[in-house]
């Protein structure tokens, strides 16, 4: 029954699998084996890309859920990354706590704030609801320029944080930190996963998809979406703690909707409703504003502004996301997803009991 | 006097944006979150177009707005908006905020985000009691916004255009079957948004001055649009007036930065209580 | 003869690219006259209509066998615009009329220049929408929606009028008064008329013939007169049963019929 294809599950058991087929299996292996390795090969500039990437994918994977599983719009994500970097800065530089305590602070004070910023989710939908996680964004917002203001770092400087320590072992430079983020994520990853692929997942798409039918059906929606926005809340708050110490410095100058917009970009350009889009979402749009510079090296010297380059690189997350509804609105997920059942069904070109869509 | 000039030319604005949009959701049930794009890069094709010919010819300008809005309003509505009809309410609104983004880069690209302020050349200025002054610029940009609400009105009560536009708007199915171009209509709509954020763009970098950075109006403008109800042009003056006095009040009494985010803080009430808007239609729509 | 203004042939229609809604179903509607297509639920009438009237992609279905043509040309898959051009007029079952506009601008919004058709003998046939020029007709009742409907309908001069359940939510007294009505108006413009109808015995009071769908296909079809006259007919769609009781359910004349027209 394997040939039928790799979606077709007859079971519950089995319809919770997330490798099922052998292919699967060794294409995960080969992916980490490679990430574990990249380090060797790879200049420094190279891992602190693949850095950002993972700094990035940890946020998006939140909105992922949010967005992209739960359907609920949530324009507030940079607040959310802020309120990780200044729990950081207040525990870390006012308290002196340890890397190992500030952590989880972050993860708490983000699920706390995203119980409260989930709050209008049981009354409003859509753009409503989109306009309500706009203005919590300009609260938290205001409030951190208040508090960045009080402190009274500079504007362009703003609050610097030391290097993080576990223990005796000083977490400092690209390849440290790889290896360090490889592993958060890979667990982030793992409990994401898990999540979806049972009840809160299905709970969440029920939503997703006729959040009346979903309570109709016994779903209890405020837990729920609540449940959405406090992971999602948590994700960012840490990912923003760690880019925090990662970056050694804090400033809300960085926190702008615009951050917000580019975590929706990457779920889109993912594709909503996968973890695996969420995660290549991440390292497409993190990386495409150099691509882009290098681009630019291909032109003659007179094109290349300053301003000019900016501004594409501004622009082109703009077009992506454009481009990518307009003809892909699935993502490079579904791109992969296609390219997998091209595979597996080959020589044939339908897959038998092709009736709906997977 | 000049708290009452200053509240004024914002609500003018502010209406602007707020009637472009409430045009673009009766239309098309969008929410259109590039408005203050659109109405900046209005105005900055205005200031540039007026300068084409050496010195600032208003002539000039107002016809390379017209230019700009006819055109990316055709352009938007038929290479975009006509393609996300069917898709769930997010799409449409995710690919205004990308064409949002495209824009602010645009201003970037082209403009080099200069501060441009529009200076009409229009010298002395009006001298109010208690100091205050008005320039003609302001005088105009308060007569300009009153006469294109008129024309608005004129046109959708009665001339057969507008009736059919309001007909398309309410049952786009049926306008098709009776006759009417839709897509005619809608791009329409797109033209006409346009050219309310062009103007609004003009106004206010005549007050104030237009950056990159000043894109954030239309985020004023949206909630002003909410907060009098997504489909009551009406509703757009009273939002907007509500808006504009109270950040006006936030600046000088409260906090400046607050001001930024008042306008949202405003809609939360006003949501809370009556999430269709002051004037809005009170319907089963899906946000409550 | 009257020439043939339209032919179906042969119509099969699918929805969402899996469920068959109507299969071999052909058509006649000559020119001048009033057909009407009866049937119960979900026998396929109104997709019928929507097929001819070019509705379907709006509801994500296909017409993915036979031809539908007017006047010899044909006409599938065209865009509903392009067919109200060409005098193919629908007026729909639900959201008929513009609610938020008055009656005046609902019959301004149809009305062109110049033609037989004015808004003026519009209120001729309907005084009552002249009474009511400045309501919204969201604030109509059942039947002067209906009347509206089908003024705004004549005034884009339709050569092929297609009415879907002008019967429904109407009292026994407008039904008869708008079914009179739309007779003297099909007779004095030379009108085509495609009416589909549950209420059959309104129908066939207007019509000429008739075509009688089940499950759909067309599984009967004639002059009105006939088919009132038709025993089957008359059991299930007029309420003339009244037999003695049925011993068992082979008795029972559907079962007999269905094996006679389904072979």
């Amino acid at each position: 029954m394997a040939r039928a294809g790799t979606n077709l599950r007859t079971s519950y058991l089995e319809s919770n699998e997330v490798l099922r087929r052998p292919y699967q299996k060794v294409l995960i292996a080969i992916v980490l084996v490679g990430a574990l390795a990249l380090p060797a090969g790879s200049s420094a500039f190279f891992v602190h890309l693949m850095n950002l990437c993972f700094l990035a994918s940890i946020g998006a994977l939140g909105l992922m859920i949010l967005t992209g599983f739960c359907g609920q719009i949530s324009l507030g994500h940079a607040a959310f990354l802020a309120i990780g970097a200044f729990t950081t800065v207040i525990l870390s530089v006012q308290l002196n706590a340890p890397f190992i305590l500030v952590i989880p602070a972050a993860a708490v004070s983000g699920a706390v704030i995203g119980f409260f910023v989930g709050l209008p989710s049981l009354r409003f939908r859509g753009v409503y609801l989109a306009i309500s996680t706009l203005a919590m964004h300009y609260a938290i917002i205001f409030v951190a320029t208040s508090y960045q203001a009080k402190v009274g770092a500079s504007a362009s400087a703003g609050i610097s944080i030391a290097d993080p320590s576990i223990g005796a072992f000083r977490l400092r430079g690209e390849y440290a930190w790889y290896y360090f983020l490889l592993v958060f994520l890979t667990l982030v990853t793992l409990a994401c996963v898990n999540l979806v692929r049972t009840r809160p997942g299905r709970a969440w798409m029920a939503i997703r998809d006729r959040d009346i039918a979903a309570e109709a059906l016994g779903i209890n929606l405020t837990r729920y979406k609540l449940l959405a926005f406090m992971l999602s809340s948590t994700l960012a708050s840490v990912s923003g703690s760690l880019m925090a110490y990662y970056s050694n410095v804090v400033t809300v100058e960085r926190y702008t909707l615009d951050l917000a917009v580019i975590y929706v970009a990457m779920i889109i350009v993912g594709g909503m409703g996968s973890i695996l889009g969420g995660l290549l979402g991440a390292i497409f749009i993190t990386l495409l504003p150099y691509g882009i510079d290098n681009l630019f090296e291909f032109l003659p010297r007179a094109w290349r502004f300053g301003s000019t380059v900016f501004g594409v690189q501004v622009g082109a997350v703009g077009v992506c996301i454009i481009l990518f509804l307009l003809f892909e609105p699935k993502g490079i997920a579904e791109i992969w997803r296609r390219t997998e059942t091209y595979f597996d069904r080959w020589p044939f070109r339908y897959r038998p009991l092709d009736t709906t869509r997977r | 006097m000049e708290f009452a000039a200053t509240v004024v030319i914002l609500t003018c604005t502010y209406a602007l944006l707020a009637a472009g949009i409430v045009i673009l959701y009766k239309a098309g049930r969008v929410v259109n979150f590039a408005h203050g794009e659109l109405a900046i890069v209005g105005g900055y094709v205005f200031y540039s177009s007026g300068l084409m010919g050496g010195d600032m010819s208003p002539w000039l300008a107002i016809l390379g707005a017209v230019v700009f809005s006819v055109i990316m309003g055709t352009f938007i509505f038929a290479t975009m908006m006509r393609r996300v009809v069917g898709e769930p309410f997010y799409v449409a609104i995710l690919i205004t905020v990308g064409i949002a983004i495209v824009l602010k880069s645009g201003i970037i690209v082209i403009w080099r985000a200069e501060q441009v302020t529009i200076d009409i050349g229009v010298a002395p200025a009006i001298q109010l009691p208690r100091g205050a002054t008005l320039s003609y610029m302001d005088v105009a940009s308060v007569l300009l916004t009153i006469a294109f609400f008129a024309a608005l009105y004129l046109f959708f009560t009665f001339t057969r255009l507008g009736v059919q536009f309001r007909g398309t708007a309410e049952n786009p199915l049926l306008a098709s079957q009776r006759g009417v171009n839709v897509n005619f209509v809608l791009s329409l709509a797109w033209v006409i948004a346009i050219l309310a954020a062009t103007l609004s763009g003009v106004l206010y970098g005549g007050r104030a001055f237009l950056s990159s950075e000043s894109v954030t109006i239309g985020l004023a403008g949206l909630t002003a649009a909410l907060v009098g109800g997504l489909d009551s042009l009406r509703g757009a003056v009273v939002g907007a007036f509500i808006v504009a006095l109270a950040q006006y009040l936030t600046v000088r009494l409260i906090d400046p930065v607050l001001s930024e985010a008042l306008p949202f803080l405003i809609l939360l009430v006003v949501m809370s209580i009556r999430p269709w808007g002051l004037f809005g239609t009170v319907e089963e729509l899906d946000r409550v | 003869m009257t020439e043939t203004l339209l032919e179906v042939r042969q119509l099969e229609v699918v929805y969402n690219r899996v469920a068959t809604a109507i299969q071999g179903v052909s058509l006649d509607v000559p020119e001048g006259s009033i057909v009407a297509l009866v049937g119960t639920n979900g026998a396929g009438k109104t997709t019928t209509l929507r097929a001819i009237s070019g509705f379907l992609p709006s509801e994500d279905a296909q017409i993915t066998d036979g031809e539908i043509r007017l006047r010899g040309q044909r006409i599938n898959g065209r865009m509903p615009h392009q067919l109200a051009k060409a005098g193919v007029i629908l007026v729909p079952e639900r959201d008929k009329v513009f609610a938020t506009l008055s009656i005046q601008e609902n019959l301004a919004f149809a009305a062109r220049e110049g033609g037989a058709i004015t808004v003026e003998r519009i209120h001729g046939y309907f005084p009552r929408l002249r009474e009511r020029s400045s309501q919204l007709a969201g604030f109509l009742s059942g039947g002067e929606k209906q009347m509206l409907a089908i003024g705004m309908a004549l005034l884009c001069r339709p050569t092929l009028l297609l009415i879907d359940e002008l019967s429904l939510g109407l009292a026994p007294i407008a039904i008869k008064e708008l079914m009179d009505r739309l007779r003297q108006i099909s007779k004095e413009l030379g009108l085509t008329v495609l009416l589909v109808e549950q209420n059959v015995k309104a129908a066939l009071s207007i019509a000429d013939h008739g075509y009688v769908m089940e499950s759909g296909r067309v599984v009967f079809y004639g002059k009105a007169e006939e088919l009132m006259s038709h025993p089957d007919v008359r059991e299930f769609y007029l309420g003339g049963a009244g037999q003695a009781e049925n011993k068992s359910y082979r008795d029972i004349k559907q079962y007999r019929r269905k094996r006679r027209w389904w072979g």
